[in-house]
Order: C-alpha cells, then structure tokens, then sequence
C-alpha cells in the first residue's frame, strides 16, 4: 500500500537544477543536447562510441542498434569504452550498426518501436528478434535502458573532459518519445531511463520538441511566421517511422498561445524504406542487365542509393548518378558493378512512390497480414506516406470536432469539409533535408486545400532538432521561463467493465468501458471517478481491460462508451492486487474508485482509492499479449 | 599469393609517397625518393628470386585452416600504430588498399573508373568525416596573387625564381590544402600494429 507521494518528485525536478539533458532516444539514431543554466551554454552532447575493436571516436548521434558479439570474435578488451571497468558484452552504437549488418542474426535494431508492440512483452529477452544466437538475448525495454546509459556516461565524460564534473541528479533530464506512444511505452521509457541512472525524468513528444527548437531557432520571429488561428502541422518522417503532431496557436490576453490538439498513430515507415525501395529498383536494373550481386553487395548498394538520392536531391542540376558496387573480395577493378540511377527513377520511386499527389480520401490499406507479422515489428502495410498524412488529417478532424474547447480553438474554416486544414508545416527528420520532398509535400496539402497553399515556417533543423528542443523544454521548466506548449494527455483512457447482462449462447455482449483520463488532462492534476464503485477482494489480484483512444478529445471522466471493442483501442491490461493488512483482512471485498492522475513530470498513474479512507493502491499496466 | 614482406614494403611505399605529399617535408624529397626506389628495387629483385611456385595444387584438400598463434609481437609505437588504423579505415570505407594492391594495367578505363568512384565515395566520407578540408588560397588557380611577407611557410610554396623579399608576386598554381581539425578514431591498443583489413570469412 502507497499513501500520495507526490511532493518528493519535485524535489530533483525543480529545485536548483544546474543543467537540462534533452535526450532524443530515437528508432535508428539518436541524440543529446545540454543547456548549462550557469553559462547558458546550448551544445550538441558527441557521443564517445566504438567505431571498431579498439577504437573510439566521438559522433554526435548514437546509432540506436546494439550488437551481441560472439565470445571470439573480438580481441579481448578491444571493446572496452573509457568509463568502463572491462569491455564485454554488446556493443552499441556506430560499429554495431555497421558490423552487424554483416551478421544480422546479432543485431538489434528498432527496439524502440518494440516498445509499443502488443504482441511481445517488451520485459522478456527476445532480441534479437528470430535469432538462434547462444548467447543471452535482450529484451527491448533492456535495449532501451542500454542506449540511455551509455547516453548519460557518454555525457559525463564529455563534460568531464572539458573540466565539467556534473552530477547526473543535477540535471533536469527530458527525454523524447513518439507522440504516438501510449502511456504504456511512455511508462516503459521512463522505467528505462529510471534503470540507466537517470532517476525520474520528464517525457516529452518528439514533434512538440521539434517544435521548441524551431522556436528557439527562429528567436523573436517565430512570433511573426504563426499568428492566431494558425494550425501547424508538425511533419517528422526519420529513419524507421513517421509522427505527426497538430499544434494551434491562439491568443489569450495579447499573448499568443500553443496548444497540440491532435497526435497520430505509431506508422513504422521513413528514410530507411525508401532507401531500400532505390536498392531494390536498382538491383532490378541491375539484373535487366545481366549483373547479379549477392546479399554483402545489396548492402552496399543501399548505402550507395541512400547517397545517390542525397546527391540527385541536393543539387538539382544533377541528370543522374553513376552508382559503383563493390564485391567483398579484395579484387576491386574486376569484380566492381556498375550501375546509374537517373532522376526520373528517384523521383518515381521516392515522390510518386512515397508521397504521391492522393486525394484526401485515399487512405492506407490496413491489412495487416501473416506475412508482415513475420517480422516481428507491424510495419506499415502502405508505404504511401500521403495517405497515412490524409488518414492522420480526417481523424484529427474527428477528435478537434469531438471537444467544444478545441473546436473552439481552430478557425472555422480549418473544420469544413472532411479533414482537418492545417495552414503551416513545420518539417522534422532527415528525410526532409531534400527540398524536392518537402516541396512535394506542400504541393500535396495544397491540392487538398482547393489549391490554396499551405506555407513551411522556415529556419527548421531536421536533424539535431528533437534533441535541442528536449534540452530547451528542461531549462524553460527548471527555470520556469519561456513559453509552454499546452498538451496534457494526448490520448483518453477506459477501463472496461464487465457486462451484467444474461449470458445468452452464441451472443457476445459488447464490453462497456468507463472513461477515467480525459484527452489533455494536465500534469499535477488528480480527479476521482465515483461513477463507478469497483469491490476487490484483498489478496486476489484483479485485472482489467485498458482502453484508448486519440480521437475522442469530448469524452467526460466517468462517461460511459457502450462498445468498447468497437469505438476505442485495447492497449494492455491493468492490474492490481489489494494485500491484506491491518484494517483490510483477507478475503473481505472493499469498495474502491479509481483516481487517476498525471504526475508533475507528466507521468500518468491510475489508483484504486478506498471509499471510505485515503488508502490508495496503484494500478500496474500489463501487456495484452496475443 | 601476396609474400609477407610485400605487404610491410607496399606499407612503406605508401607511407613515403604521403610524405611526399605533405608540404613540411618539401626539404626532404630526395632522400625520401631515393629511399622509396631503393625499397621498390629491393621488392623487384626478390620477387626475381623468388619465382611463381606450385600454384593450385589443392584442389580436392581440405580447407587449410588458418593460423590460430598471435602475431609475433612488432615493437611498435603509437604514431606507426594509428597510420596504419588510418589506412584501415580508408581501406573499411573506400576500399583503397584493395585499389593500390592491384594492377591497374590489366583493366581498362572504365573499369578502373568503376573502382574509382568506391574509392572515391568511401575515402571522401572519410575525409568529410574526420577532417574539415579547406583550400589555402581563396584566389582562382591561374590567377595573380601576393604572398604577404611574414606568411606561414608551410602553407605556401614557392617554385620558379625565388629572389629578394616578400611580399611575392606570382601566378597560384595550386590552391592549397589545408584541414581545421583530424577528429580521428582514438586507438585504445597499441602494442602492436593492427590489420588493415581483417581476411574475411564467410560462415552458414
């Protein structure tokens, strides 16, 4: 039994912080920035990593892969990195990535998105996913804790070599996650950073974090590029997945307000697709041809389309560019295949392939077929990236027009017709350093909007952003300075209750469900929903389904929704087990209602509260496995 | 089939040809030729004695297996230590040893312009990566320029008829190079010179 614990967070949270840690914790790279509040000095953190057995090098991203090395296959103490004791066991980072691409079975990539994977529980050792590797396995919450320290050892030996002799709990930490995470991965995160050192952090969603670093960018302009009324689209597309954020901006006594009204849903699709997709056309060309390669060649071959499309989309005057694949054997001259690729076939395969000129109602295919589940991971089942825009757009109108307060918010234009409007785009990631990708973007919610064009806010950063913003967002809270994004809970939560109805054979009563969390419940709040009486029994563990939704921003605490199965998502169980003690014997049936509340770093917690005295209980999220 | 000490020459060849390369050792270029084709004779005159032996002989054998023995210990240094993870990593990226070791004359342009293009992708990362490369003389080659009186030695050259003092005048024939930083991978083990490439065998 807990009793209301509230006050002690905030002691590390704001009470004389020296310095904020922004932490993109990102699919396939990631990042870290400082803001030291003593100097007011903002830098990219570089990273110490292995780049090989027995050498390291700073990088400013981390690769998020790990690689389990084989007992023998590295001289001993070759992989030793300065802050640690002796150097065995994974490898994370640049020379992971880039070793492991050569024995697959051993590496781990994306573990992130196993986080907000329903299917395998993030706690058990599974990774990497399909391998028959001896040794031990890892599961994607201990990959993420993994990437986490090595951030925050990395950081301190930095700092460290510089004079800086930082102590980690001085630091008001914030890490990035998907706006598409749930509270489920959200909690996850925080229990990995928990178990990295960092203590309690603050979570924050990586297209809001993009959105402060283009504030901070901009300086005083930025108030001049939004003015009220405005909805911006934050549009991040990164290596391995794609995020969209609606954020409107509105006025409140002169002052000009920023509120993110709308998240989307988890899509596994980005840069690393659309490399691939080249590779594959390219290999196709190459085989038209009469030239085969083998597995280690394609490899390259990804890198060098990767770098072909980086080139051809740069410089524009470029017609095409002669791609050269080398063999792994040591005879460069004789063995080296040559190919081109040609502007018309990138433009095919990634603007018309990707981000074709949809109507707004084309939405994606959702079949999520046997085959995709192979993998492991729900990818995307389309790759168009306009229809999962369009699809994110229509549903945003849904939830915006569900709450009278963020109907409120948007002009009334921006609600007419079937999607939401937004009036400006704020790019993030590294697919959009191509201007002909962001172009091709504004060109598509223009013609959705009867021609009239959407403008970029410019002074964007695709890369590093996430990162900087995080830091930022540290200082503003630790100093309490600055300007806020309101947001609150992106999604509302159910419980759902079970059916009192008469069994009736061959009759499947819908499941009722209870709203307990509010869409954009505030950090520091609580609420009591004595709707619904629950009675548990001391010493039975009791589960319950959890429902969400992020469309649903009208839905009251203590509203019932009566098909559960039908209009919201099933994201995991919750459980709780009430233990006997003093006052409560076994056994005995007490009355409880449920008391949700998010914490002040923005944590959500759900309580079974006693009816009749303060005792509470947490409620523990468990993963609903198939 | 490359002899041990081709590779230790080859190694040393390549070494001596940066030197050259490198304006500071400008006063040394003889010396460091006529070293370099001393080394080159050497390899000419044992390959001579030497000679082709038995070639494919093992057809039917089973798979050699490859020597388990560390080593044997080369006293080193770190300098010698860290041009030889520099080649590692030219060669990792850009393939540039393989491109060196093989004999261009048996290969016609474009092939060699095929090979060239990996070289030149994977060694310019690298460069990009760890280096920040920038040309001394902002002046068009080609073009009139003064080299200031008091200018840092080993950033100009001056070739043709040197006389009197600066500040020179004259026509820029090469606009320099010049790199701000080498953020180079730090080498943890030193105790004896690493591979450049590691032999490479595939297994399953």
């Amino acid at each position: 039994m807990e009793s209301v614990a509230q006050t002690s967070e905030l002691a590390a949270d704001q009470v004389s912080a020296r310095f904020s840690l922004g932490i993109d914790l990102g699919t396939s790279n990631s990042a870290v920035a400082v803001e030291d509040f003593e100097t007011g000095r903002a830098a990219i953190v570089e990273i110490t990593q292995l780049l090989g057995p027995n050498r390291i090098g700073e990088k400013v991203t981390l690769p998020s892969a790990i690689y389990v090395p084989h007992a023998d296959e590295f001289p001993e103490d070759g992989l030793r990195l300065p802050w640690q004791e002796k150097g065995s066991g994974p490898i994370i980072g640049n020379f992971a990535r880039d070793h492991g691409a050569l024995i697959p079975d051993r590496l781990v990539t994306s573990a992130k998105s196993w986080l907000s994977n329903f299917h395998i529980d993030p706690r058990k050792p599974v990774l990497p996913w399909k391998s028959d590797i001896k040794e031990q396995k890892l599961s994607a919450l201990e990959c993420s804790r993994r990437y986490l320290e090595h951030m925050k050892e990395g950081f301190l030996y930095a700092e460290r070599a510089e004079g800086r002799t930082w102590n980690i709990t001085e630091g008001q930490i914030v890490i990035t996650v998907p706006a598409s995470f749930d509270e489920v991965a959200r909690n996850l995160t925080a229990e990995a950073a928990q178990a990295a050192g960092f203590g309690k952090v603050i979570l924050l969603e990586e297209p809001q974090a993009a959105f402060y670093a283009w504030m901070a960018q901009s300086g005083n302009d930025w108030r001049n590029q939004v003015s009220p009324g405005d909805i911006v689209l934050v549009c991040d597309v990164g290596g391995g997945t794609a995020d969209f954020s609606l954020i409107a901006i509105a006025e409140k006594e002169g002052n000009l307000e920023v509120e993110r009204i709308s998240v989307g849903e988890h899509i596994l699709l980005g840069g690393d697709n659309m490399d691939l997709a080249l590779a594959y056309a390219l290999n196709a060309q190459l085989e038209g041809a009469g030239k085969s390669i083998d597995r280690w060649q394609f490899l390259a071959l990804v890198h060098a389309a990767g770098n072909a499309k980086v080139s051809l989309f740069t410089d524009l005057g470029l017609h095409q560019i002669a791609i050269a694949v080398p063999s792994r054997g040591s005879s460069l001259l004789a063995k080296t295949i040559s190919t081109t690729l040609d502007r018309a076939m990138l433009e095919q395969i990634i603007l018309d392939g990707f981000f074709p000129l949809t109507s707004v109602s084309d939405l994606p295919q959702e079949s999520r077929g046997a085959g995709l589940r192979e993998f492991g991971l729900p990818y995307a089942a389309d790759p168009v990236v306009s229809k999962h825009l369009a699809r994110f757009l229509r549903r945003s109108l849904t939830n915006v027009k569900a709450s009278e307060t963020q109907g409120a918010l948007v002009k009334f234009q921006a609600l007419e017709g079937e999607y939401i409007k937004p009036t400006a785009v704020l790019f993030n990631g590294g697919v959009f350093n191509a201007a002909p990708i962001r172009h091709r973007v504004l060109d598509l919610l223009a013609s959705w909007n009867d021609g009239i064009p959407v403008r970029e806010l410019q002074g964007f950063q695709p890369d590093l952003a996430v990162a900087k913003g995080a830091a930022l967002y540290g200082r503003n809270r630790a100093t309490g300075k600055g300007i806020r994004i309101k947001a609150g809970t992106a999604r509302s939560y159910y419980i759902g209750l079970e059916s009192t109805r008469p069994a009736i054979p061959g009759f499947k009563p819908p499941i009722k469900a209870i709203c307990v969390v509010p869409q954009g419940m505030e950090e520091g709040s609580e609420l009591l929903i004595d709707e619904q009486e629950f009675g548990l029994m001391t010493g039975q563990p009791a589960d319950f389904r959890f429902f969400a939704s992020e469309v649903r921003s009208g839905d009251l605490p203590g509203q019932i929704i009566s098909n559960a199965e039908r209009e919201l998502e099933e994201t995991s169980r919750i459980e709780v087990t009430l233990p006997a003690v003093e006052g409560f014997p076994e056994g005995q049936t007490i009355p409880v209602v449920i008391n949700p509340m998010v914490t002040e770093l923005g944590n959500l917690e759900l309580w079974m509260k006693h009816t009749r005295s303060d005792r509470r209980w947490k409620l523990e999220f468990q993963l609903r496995m198939e | 089939m490359i002899k041990p000490y081709l590779s230790v020459v080859a190694v040393l060849l390549i070494v001596l040809n940066g030197l050259l390369l490198i304006p500071a050792t400008s006063a040394y270029t003889v010396p460091i030729a006529l070293f370099g084709l001393l080394l080159a004779f050497f390899v000419l005159v044992l390959s001579f004695r030497a000679g082709p032996k038995a070639t494919s002989a093992s057809i039917a054998a089973p798979a050699p297996t490859l020597a388990t023995l560390p080593p044997p210990v080369i006293a080193t240094n770190q300098a010698e230590t860290e041009i030889v993870a520099f080649f590692a990593l030219l060669q990792d990226k850009g393939r540039l040893v393989d491109f060196l070791m093989e004999d261009l004359n048996a290969y016609d342009d474009a092939r060699v312009g095929a090979a060239a293009r990996v070289v030149h992708q994977g060694c310019g990362e690298v460069l990009k990566e760890y280096f920040k490369i920038t040309s001394i003389s902002e002046a068009e080659e080609g073009s009139q320029v003064v080299v200031p009186a008091g200018y840092v030695a080993d950033q100009y050259r001056m070739i043709g008829k040197l006389g009197g003092d600066p500040p020179f005048a004259g026509k820029l024939v090469h606009k320099g190079w010049k790199t701000e930083y080498v953020k180079l991978p730090r080498i943890t083990k030193t105790d004896r010179l690493p591979a450049i490439a590691p032999a490479e065998v595939e297994i399953g």
